[in-house]
């Protein structure tokens, strides 16, 4: 067996091993659909009021073109789904790498014909198809709703690529922050700061200049998130996404080196 | 009393087996200097004592041989390969048996060896032989579906001893085999680490004196950092009188 593939298998049975990983996608499920519901009743009540009040019924063109399910319901669930990510992964991510340095196994992973750089590649593998499965359980329930009403396939992929390649972007800065500390708690607040951080920078805006708050803006996962949201797949946004992933990989390759010559 | 320090000229290495040489071996950590140029040799084919006081430097030894640690100064080699220029090559003639907490507790037996065995390199029919030879070996067939956290200490350690079997390595470092094991199960342990004697190369890093003696052909005692004594173990724990000066020398008590 490749040592990377053996690696991969032994991630997954310990993290489906552990009650982590199912807490976290029920909670998120259930963020998502109680979050979804509960705009969709809203959705629902504002055009109730529109139909009775201008006596036209549901056919009227007296509702206004800004109350509809994409701009009423799904946008709103896919922001604040985001934004619940940004809480939630670094939950999965923290004892990733932090797991093995506070029990040893870090040394005996070394020493078998594992590398330091396998060993990096087959962890965030793992955690990259949790966060796919995550995106998929959490998504069933706003895709399922909203093909109903209307928005195409196409337009819901474009969501769901965003989606995951925003997860994908706060597990890499998850495990990058793991892979420093043998404390779990350390890995998943440093992995909020981070992520938190990044998710937005128009707090920022008050004290820099125009030209850095723009620099800032293109470096923020809001942004690029948004814009999948839309249905706007670009290849920028695509970029941006992997190479946050690839900068948490590098970093967490790097905390070996650092353990290795290091104090 | 001990031979000191003494610094052998000879190349550990050999046809048959894997030694290891430290060459002005010297490992800090920020000010603190934890191995001081050590010159030390072990010789292929011999169960290999590493004594000393919890901080003489016996773990960042290890860690150097493994190559989970580089080495400030000074060189180490594998069978003549330096762990950091080809981690592989002496990756490849490693066994590791840890400590029993550092071990997999959520992941069932059979399973944590396919693991290691897979990460050694092993697959298919291989993998299978030597999974079925390591329960056997280390009878574990009766708790092979059992979690590793729900097993006693001492089938722990078996597990952990059956891991650095499964690819058949010449040299096998064992930190602490016995720490914390009923009699009969240290008696089991102690019991496989005699059958090793001259089959391969055995570090064995242990506090226990008697251990030591009775299982180890050659011994080496390190304080702060620094080799105080290495020779025969017949030599260098020779008697009570000298043990307990040496050891109080390292800081540690003799047991």
């Amino acid at each position: 067996m490749n040592p990377t593939r053996a690696l991969v298998r032994k991630e997954f049975a310990s993290l489906f091993g552990s009650p982590t990983a199912y807490l976290t996608l029920t909670m998120v499920a259930l963020v998502t659909a109680l979050i979804f519901f509960d705009h969709l009743r809203l959705y629902n009540q504002v055009l109730f009021v529109y139909a009775s009040t201008t006596m036209g019924g549901f056919d009227t063109d007296s509702i206004p073109d800004y109350i509809n399910l994409w701009d009423t319901v799904f946008f709103p669930v896919m922001e604040t789904l985001g934004l619940t990510l940004v809480g939630a992964i670094p939950l999965v991510t923290m004892r990733v790498f932090a797991e093995e340095r506070s029990r040893g196994t870090d040394e005996l992973l070394i020493s078998t014909h594992l590398t330091p750089t396998t060993i990096v590649v087959g962890k965030f593998i793992v955690t990259f198809a949790f966060i796919v499965l995550m995106m998929a359980v959490s998504f069933i329930y706003p895709a399922t709703a909203i093909t109903e009403g209307g928005i195409g396939i196409q337009h819901l992929a474009a969501v769901f690529l965003g989606l995951t390649l925003h997860g994908i972007a706060i597990a890499s800065i998850g495990l990058a922050c793991s892979a420093f500390t043998r404390s779990q708690l350390v890995a998943a607040v440093s992995g909020w700061a981070l992520a938190f951080v990044l998710w937005d920078f128009g707090w920022a805006h008050a004290f820099v200049s125009e030209q850095t708050a723009a620099v800032l803006d293109s470096l923020a996962l809001h942004q690029r998130y948004g814009s999948f949201a839309e249905g706007v797949v670009s290849l920028a946004n695509i970029t941006y996404f992997a190479g946050v992933a690839l900068v948490g990989m590098a970093v967490a390759r790097f905390s070996f080196d650092l353990r290795r010559v290091g104090s | 009393m001990a031979e000191q320090a003494v610094q052998p000229r000879e190349e550990a290495r050999s046809e048959s087996g894997v030694g290891i040489r430290a060459r002005g071996l010297t490992r800090r950590f920020g000010h603190r200097i934890a191995l001081d140029r050590l010159d030390l040799t072990i010789p292929p084919n011999q169960t290999f004592a590493l004594m000393g006081a919890n901080g003489a430097g016996k773990t960042t030894f290890i860690r150097l041989v493994t190559g989970y640690l580089l080495p400030s100064a000074g060189e180490i080699t594998v069978n003549g390969v330096s762990p950091a220029a080809d981690p592989g090559a002496v990756k490849r003639c490693l066994g590791f048996v840890m400590e029993t907490s550092r071990l997999y507790p959520e992941l069932r037996v059979r399973g944590f060896l396919r693991f290691m065995g897979g990460t050694r390199g092993l697959a298919g029919a291989d993998l299978e032989v030597a999974v079925e030879a390591g329960l056997e070996r280390f009878q574990l067939g009766d708790v092979a579906k059992r979690l590793i956290g729900n097993l006693s200490k001492g089938f722990q350690q078996r597990v952990s001893l059956a891991q650095a079997f499964l690819h058949d390595p010449p040299l096998v470092i064992v930190d602490e085999p016995t720490g914390g094991l009923d009699p009969v199960q240290r008696g089991y342990v102690q019991e496989v680490l005699q059958d090793l004697r001259g089959e391969r190369t055995v570090l064995l890093c242990t506090h226990d004196i008697a251990e030591a003696r009775s299982l180890t052909s050659r011994v080496a005692v390190l304080a702060s950092g620094r080799l105080v004594a290495t020779g025969p173990t017949d030599d260098v724990l020779a008697d009570d009188a000298d043990q307990t000066a040496l050891f109080r020398a390292t800081g540690e008590h003799p047991r």
